[in-house]
């Protein structure tokens, strides 16, 4: 007979506000079982995370069981304390030690002011460790741990304390910040937590790691769930085409005429990016795809000099080599709009007004030094109707406007100075889908008038959408790159997350057009 | 940094987004509502009740001319500290060396002028260079030394002290020129060089603050550092060029102070840094909704001083600047944090 689950999830429905981001999602997870759950940005991968971790509330309908090893079912608290997540920064404390970090979420044993059993401490946590495969030092504070010796210490954290080995374990994509020799380490760590008779549900986009680890592969795409299999009957093709769908066509931006070379990288290396060559011609969009640590992340901001790079040269037109200085790259004629919109990309006490207009106050100087308030007041009115900003309120703070309308403000201060070239980093990050028209609006009428566009997003849609050809960065390189035709969702998701051994490699993966990239 | 009253990142939801934009007609009127409500100029309305509290208590000291202008002449170097201090809280960094360097350069320009013998333009002109320099150390240590503000412009205030004690052996530093002495205290217009002096430099960093580009870029600076610097502000210099001005405003107050007593007081420095942090605290939360300000300063330390005036002509002890001072400060950064937390979601209520 079919045992019963620890995890039952039935009809499982979130909705926000025009927008149904699960729709009748149900899923069992069995004991000793490790379940992947699979989907683009977007799918609803996370709002399922969220609604289980009691983050959001399902709608009505849904029934979400929690069950002990015998079949009891559980409620309220000891439902709640047989669910343990680990999500994708880990929630530990850099500078605490791994004792420290693991002992936090127990209840105090010791009363007040009692030294604690230190060297008993050691042996014990040192043991808890190396029961997921980890063998470091547990006192040092957790930030001087590798990747994976971190995720290790989230994982004995998160199973410290189980009184049943049947608990079940969440984990939100741990392996996003873990290179490939890593992931094995996680791996291990994660078959101990089955193998002892908990359940996991292991998410991620990482097609080829899935296969491997999970023994069931559960997709999800636009909020339901479209595949339901074991892990052995599918392969990285069938995955792919499960999670994207064969969907319409999406309205694609209609290319226009190419231009000249404006922007020319070479030998880019900082942060994670190791000797990284790109050219964009005028008028030209170029989306970069990859997964977290491929580059993608750092490919703006080492452009433009906002983050220090050690090694090589970038070029505008035909102008004298570009220092790596954000106020040098804005001269030349560069904007980087960045990723982190609260903290660099718009001031958010200031108003509309002043963020509009601070990269580029020289225009609006008199010439005794002060500042051409009609003239600035005539260029915000101009800008605001240009964009759209709802609601029009040019004095108002950045901070009371929504995440469209924020992004739309660090988008116009920079097309007011009419860059050459425009660096967005995860443009509609966080960004409803109706300001998201309006912004790709905007940057459409900036390129049709001549300006090149480098778009870094996680988001496959939108670059397949918008770019002229997105080049696939893995180990700080670009590996690929898709134009044409064969720049649809599903090649691109295979091509992002191609089994890393042909990163090594990147001659078997080419196809045409690459030439010009190396 | 906690000056900046920085509003916590309010996602303000979509539905603000998906309103049409209000009509403009209503806004003249809210806008003077708002330009007088209690939160935007709260220590007026506190100006107002002091009057009128004193007023009654001590009718027959308080509303005496004399004591007004007397008031009027004692604070002006408070606040010719304070709004020189509003620069460098404009740009995000605290300056807590600036009573040090009032000290120092009270001590330097009566030095100068006695064991130095030089004349009175040469002394004034080379201890305004050396509050510039200690300004330039300040803004040295954090930007390059990247030490907290806090912790450098204190490790620094400590230096200053040691100096100020080498230079005058911690002896008063008496006969100095007549001439010196009459300069803060000559009247133009009915009211004392430092008062005029004062004004004059709040016109003038009022008008750079708010009426150019460098200013923008000053409070862009304090505001929001990563973001300003992504927008192509040189922060680093900025905040360099601001300690320098607030250590040139200092020496200046310094200079006055040794005028006015007629003596180089080894001591009378780091008395004047709490009113004056008060005094821009307190003055950031009036006018601007939480940006350090040169008026929101000049009312604060007026009110502060009247608020202790009052006190002592009622007879109150000697510890009584102190504690109101104190008590002013605490009070003026607990409504600016609760005022940083409510602001933007009543703004998003009203969209």
């Amino acid at each position: 007979m079919e045992p019963t689950p620890l995890l039952s999830v039935r009809n499982l429905s979130k909705t926000f506000p025009g927008v149904l981001a699960l729709d009748q999602v149900s899923l069992d997870v069995h004991a000793g079982e490790i379940v992947a759950v699979v989907g683009q940005n977007g799918s609803g991968k996370s709002t399922l995370v969220k609604v289980l971790a009691g983050v959001y509330e399902p709608d009505p309908g849904a029934h979400i069981e929690v069950r002990d090893g015998a079949g009891n079912y559980l409620t309220g608290q000891r439902a709640m304390s047989d669910l343990h997540f680990i999500h994708q920064d880990l929630g530990l404390v850099p500078e605490l030690s791994t004792i420290e970090n693991i002992d936090i979420g127990r209840p105090l044993r010791h009363r007040g002011l009692t030294p604690y059993p230190r060297r008993a401490e050691v042996r014990e946590f040192s043991a808890q460790v190396a029961e997921f495969g980890g063998h470091f030092d547990v006192t040092v504070p957790v930030h001087r741990l590798t990747a994976a010796e971190r995720t290790i210490v989230a994982i004995a954290r998160a199973m410290d304390g189980w009184e049943r080995p049947d608990h079940v374990l969440v984990l939100d994509e741990p392996t996003a910040a873990l290179h490939s020799d890593e992931v094995k380490l996680l791996f291990d760590a994660v078959r101990i937590v089955a193998a002892r008779g908990g359940a996991v549900v292991f998410i991620s986009h990482r097609l080829d790691e899935v296969t491997s680890l999970a023994d069931r592969v559960v997709a999800l795409r636009d909020g339901r769930v479209v595949g339901d299999t074991p892990a052995h009957a599918v392969d990285n093709t069938g995955l792919a085409e499960l999670i994207v769908g064969r969907r319409m066509e999406e309205t694609r931006r209609e290319p226009g005429p190419i231009g000249k070379t404006v922007l020319s990288v070479q030998g880019l290396s900082g942060a994670t990016l190791d000797q990284l060559s790109l050219e964009l011609r005028a008028g030209e969009v170029v989306g970069v795809s990859g997964l977290l640590g491929s580059g993608r992340e750092h490919l703006c901001g080492l452009v433009f000099g906002a983050i220090p790079r050690t090694r090589g040269v970038v070029h505008v037109a035909a102008g004298a080599p570009v220092p790596p200085d954000p106020r040098a790259s804005i001269a030349a004629g560069m904007a980087y709009v960045p990723a982190d919109r609260h903290r660099s990309g718009v001031i958010l006490p200031m108003n509309v007004r002043e963020n509009l207009t601070l990269p580029a106050l020289r225009p609006l100087r008199r010439w005794w030094g002060g500042l051409h308030a009609k003239r600035e007041g005539a260029e915000t009115a101009h800008w605001v109707d240009r964009i759209q900003l709802r609601p029009a309120l040019p004095e108002r703070a950045v901070a009371a406007f929504s995440g469209g309308n924020q992004q739309k403000v660090a988008l116009a201060k920079w097309l007011r100075a009419g860059p050459r070239v425009l660096l967005l980093d995860e443009p509609t990050q966080g960004v409803d889908i109706g300001a998201r028209a309006a912004l790709y609006d905007i940057v459409g009428q900036s390129v049709a008038a001549g300006c090149a566009v480098l778009i870094c997003s996680s988001d496959d849609k939108e670059l397949v959408a918008f770019c002229d050809r997105v080049l696939v960065l893995r180990d700080g390189r670009v590996v690929d790159e898709l134009s044409g035709d064969e720049l649809t969702p599903q090649a691109l998701l295979e091509a992002t997350v191609a089994p890393s051994g042909a990163a090594t490699t990147p001659s078997t993966r080419h196809r045409n057009g690459t030439a010009h990239v190396h | 940094m906690s000056t900046e009253i920085s509003p916590q990142t309010a996602d303000a939801s979509d539905e603000v987004a998906a309103r049409p934009a209000p009509p403009p007609r209503k806004r003249a009127g809210a806008g003077l509502l708002r330009t007088l409500s209690f939160r935007n100029i709260s220590a007026v309305y506190v100006f107002v009740v002091l009057f009128v509290v004193y007023s009654f208590w001590v009718p027959e000291t308080f509303l005496v001319w004399g004591t007004w202008t007397s008031l009027f002449d004692a604070s002006a170097t408070t606040a010719l500290i304070a709004v020189g201090l509003v620069l460098p809280f404009a740009a995000g960094v605290f300056d807590l060396a600036i009573g040090a360097e009032v000290g120092l350069a009270a001590i330097l320009v009566a030095w100068l002028l006695t064991s130095g013998e030089m004349p009175i333009s040469q002394a004034i002109l080379l201890t305004l260079v050396a509050g510039a320099v200690a300004g330039a150390a300040s803004g040295l240590l954090i930007v390059r030394a990247r030490i907290d503000s806090f912790i450098a412009t204190l490790g620094l205030s400590s230096v200053l002290l040691a100096a100020i004690a080498w230079v005058s052996n911690g002896q008063q530093i008496l006969n100095l020129p007549l001439e010196f002495q009459s300069l803060a205290t000559d009247r133009h217009f009915g009211v004392t060089n430092a008062v005029l002096i004062t004004l004059v430099v709040s016109l003038a960093i009022w008008y750079v603050l708010e009426r150019t580009p460098l200013g923008r870029r000053v409070y862009a600076t304090g505001s929001g550092p990563e973001a300003a610097r992504l927008s192509g502000v040189h922060t680093t210099r900025v905040i360099v060029v601001c300690l320098i001005a607030s250590g040139v405003v200092a020496a200046g107050a310094g200079i006055l102070i040794s005028s006015r007593l007629g003596v180089g007081a080894p001591t009378v420095g780091p008395s004047y840094l709490l009113p004056a942090i008060a005094a821009v605290f307190l003055g950031s939360t009036q006018f601007k909704g939480g940006r350090p300000n040169v008026w929101g300063t000049v009312i604060a330390v007026y009110v502060l001083a009247v608020g202790v005036k009052g006190l002592q002509l009622g007879g109150a002890p000697v510890w009584i600047p102190d504690l109101f001072n104190g008590a002013a400060l605490l009070i003026a950064v607990g409504a600016a944090r609760y005022q940083g937390r409510s602001r933007p979601r009543a703004a998003a209520r009203k969209g």
